[in-house]
């Protein structure tokens, strides 16, 4: 159904090809997965896939791309493209365009061109397929990232092409949200769809996997069934990757009272209570991971820790001060709070200076010697001088790590940094807090991955609507 | 956090009017509001978008929007007072006590009313436009713009507008706290605060940039652009836009005599 003979391309503007030589072949009823590495070139595949590259992009293009049998320059517009093949990108905010969950789907069944009932009738059977029943007249700002992706995947559903290409579909969700994706997909698979998928999260997936392809640079490293790609340890280091190197701390951490100490502590926003009752110690030089399902609480607890929220009742201490008589800038000093997207906070125009940004604010003597500390910690070195958004997702979040590292607080709480990264870049970050702890850092992480929670943190804490439930290394 | 000029999906008056006389509503009376300069009428067309809103139980959403009035208020007056003096001077806005500049800026009458007049004009133009946002689905909005012949392209620009105004807000709100954690500083006097708002400013650019490119080719792989479309549960006039017509007709007609017989 989608072929890519010797495809090969550059963007406009560079030098090094974003795809070399790529072949595939997916046939009807298939599915293919495509994993690799953060800049390999996976997106730009699924705009060659669908035929977007062909008619939207400039740049320098080799090969041939057929949909359903027919070259896709021959199609004489997208519009014409996406009656055969739909797709689905990572991004879940802008892909809802009207305001309701039904309004959304309905909008794109009546470019079909078919007779009122059978809309209304592929309307409700989209809806039961993607689970969409109780939320149809929700607006988009009243959805989670995994119900709006739903939403996206229903859309192009409603176009009733044979073929969906879905650019990591998963990589905003939590398990939860990225197991319903799964089981619409092998749904859509039974009644016969072909899926071209990106994904990291190969065994969410697993079941309808037919063919594994790895991507690296541009080009394809490796493809066949997943069980014979995946004897090649590399690749599974890729899609599972290994903590067996990841050491827990050797030296307990000192004995000498917590640095933060949370003590009845309640937040509501407005008439929803979002943390209850909240009791918690940490000690310097811990490695902690908070887990819990999306809403459970575990962000709005960690932004108690510098004040970016107030408790409604209850007290925050950090390092002996109440947080209450400290201003954010103060606490900026204590603890580092790196957000989940790191394109949150890129705005110089080089990597050192995005880290010199929050060194600056607090005034710290001897910039230079803790930028580049920051930037070799990081692994960042070779690219101090690069546009920060240049970088891969991997290397983003490193950055991330730098800008805060280097502001040297004793306390460091990353919220969700392994997001939308491979099995080895997830090491790296692991690797890199790991050594940040060994220097004497607090580290707090929330995470959805309960294997990266139990094999790096020293204590696991699982939240549920607001309330911490256990907590393996409860003082 | 309030989400301004987004659609209400509920069911009741104004949710059920047809998008062309809840089009023609705006236009009647955002002609009336330009053309009427007499205070006491104003204010009875404020009292009537208020009294539609609240039959269209929207009245809640409407009174949302006071604050902004408010503020656009002060700024009308003040402009029209220092801008436009005329008539009698009853106040200055820089007491006389005050040496050297002291009675600069006269409070007349003359820059008071029109201020007050344009006060009014806007406080009708935002509660006619937001009624008419707050109840149409944009959805329906794109195929009664279709009829008349406005190409898709602009349809679209224009909801998409107005559906990414919350999404800005959050994602300015999730930059801001980003920024405070690296110790942010708003910055003070005139050239500090600017300087201040790069970091708040560039990322949100930024996002927006690629986040318009996934939308962009969303709207054109969903085939939103082809313009070939069925309508489901279309639009058909009933009594009630009758109804509303007549009134619109029957105010209309009434304000063009008013105004006739003012200018003999």
């Amino acid at each position: 159904m989608i072929e890519l003979t010797n495809v090969s391309y550059t963007y406009p503007r560079t030098v090094h090809p974003a795809l070399h030589r790529i072949s595939l072949s997916l046939e009807k009823g298939r599915c293919i997965m495509v994993t690799g590495p953060s800049g390999a070139g996976k997106t730009s595949l699924c705009l060659a896939a669908t035929g977007i590259l062909h008619h939207e992009y400039g740049g320098r293009k080799e090969g041939t791309v057929t949909v359903d049998h027919r070259n896709v320059e021959e199609y004489p517009t997208l519009s014409d493209l996406a009656q055969n093949v739909g797709i689905v990108f990572d991004d879940p905010e802008a892909q809802m365009i009207f305001t309701t969950v039904e309004e959304e789907i309905l909008s794109a069944l009546e470019h079909r061109g078919l007779p009122v009932p059978i809309i209304e009738e592929r309307l409700e059977g989209i809806i039961r397929t993607t689970y969409l029943e109780k939320i149809r007249d929700r607006s988009p700002h009243h959805l989670s990232g995994g119900q709006k992706q739903r939403v996206a995947l229903a859309a192009t559903l409603a176009l009733g092409n044979e073929i969906l290409v879905l650019d990591e579909p998963t990589s905003e969700l939590d398990e939860h949200a990225t197991n319903r994706i799964a089981e619409i997909l092998s749904d859509l698979k039974r009644q016969g769809k072909t899926i071209l998928l990106v994904e990291h999260k190969y065994h969410h997936f697993r079941e309808i996997v037919d063919t594994l392809v790895v991507l690296e640079n541009g080009e394809i490293t490796a493809s066949g069934a997943p069980g014979q790609v995946l004897e090649d340890p590399r690749v599974r280091g890729m899609l599972y990757p290994d903590f067996s190197s990841v050491q827990k701390a050797v030296r307990q951490p000192a004995g000498d009272g917590p640095a933060i100490e949370v003590r009845g502590l309640t937040h509501s926003y407005g008439e929803v209570t979002a943390l209850s009752g909240i009791d918690l110690a940490i000690r310097r030089g811990e490695f902690v991971a908070i887990v819990g399902e999306n809403g459970s609480g575990k962000t709005t607890l960690v932004k108690h820790f510098n004040r970016l929220l107030s408790p409604t009742s209850g007290d925050v201490v950090v390092n002996g001060k109440n947080t209450k008589a400290c201003s954010i800038a103060e606490l900026a000093r204590d603890v580092g709070l790196v957000f989940q997207n790191p394109d949150h906070m890129f705005f110089a125009d080089t990597v050192r200076d995005e880290i010199a940004y929050g060194v600056q604010n607090l005034g710290i003597a001897d910039a230079g010697t803790a930028i580049d500390a920051a930037l070799r910690d990081a692994g960042l070195e070779g690219s101090a001088d690069l546009y920060p958004r240049w970088l891969s997702r991997g290397e983003r979040q490193r950055l991330a790590i730098a800008c805060v590292v280097a502001m040297q607080p004793g306390i460091i709480v990353l919220d969700e940094p392994t997001t939308g990264l491979d099995g080895y870049e997830t090491l790296e970050v692991i690797g890199l807090l790991k050594n940040l702890q060994q220097k004497g850092h607090m580290i707090v992480i929330i995470t959805h991955n309960r294997e990266i929670a139990s094999r790096c943190a020293d204590r696991v804490i699982s939240m549920e609507s607001g309330r911490i439930v256990s907590d393996t290394g409860g003082a | 956090m309030a989400e301004i000029l987004q659609y209400v999906h509920m069911d009741a008056f104004l949710h059920r009017l047809h998008p062309y006389t809840k089009i023609l509503f705006i236009i009647v009376v955002s002609v009336m509001a330009i053309v009427a300069t007499d205070i006491p009428f104003l204010i009875l067309m404020v009292i009537a978008m208020l009294a539609f809103a609240a039959y269209g139980r929207l009245l809640g959403e409407s009174l949302r929007q006071l604050k902004l009035i408010l503020v656009m208020s002060v700024i009308f007056i003040l402009i029209t007072v220092i801008t436009m003096p005329n008539g009698e001077t009853i106040a200055y806005l820089i007491p006389q006590g005050i040496p050297v500049i002291g009675g600069l800026v006269p409070i007349t009458t003359g820059g008071l009313m029109i201020g007050v007049v344009l006060m009014l004009r806007f406080m009708i133009l935002i509660f006619a436009f937001q009624l008419f946002l707050v109840s149409t689905q944009p959805r329906d909005i794109v195929h009664a713009m279709e009829k008349i012949r406005i190409p898709t392209d602009y349809i679209l620009m224009f909801i998409i507008a107005l559906r990414f105004i919350p999404t800005l807000q959050i994602e300015g709100q999730r930059i801001h706290e980003a920024q405070l954690a690296r110790g942010f500083n708003p910055g003070t006097g005139f050239i500090g605060k600017i300087r201040s708002v790069a970091p708040i400013v560039i990322p949100l650019v930024s996002n927006a940039l690629v986040r318009s490119n996934v939308l962009g080719l969303t709207i054109d792989m969903r085939g939103y652009r082809t313009g070939r479309r069925t309508h489901v549960h279309e639009r058909v006039f009933a009594g009630r836009d009758y109804a509303v017509i007549t009134i619109l007709a029957v105010a209309g007609a009434g304000f063009i005599a008013l105004f006739l017989a003012q200018m003999v």
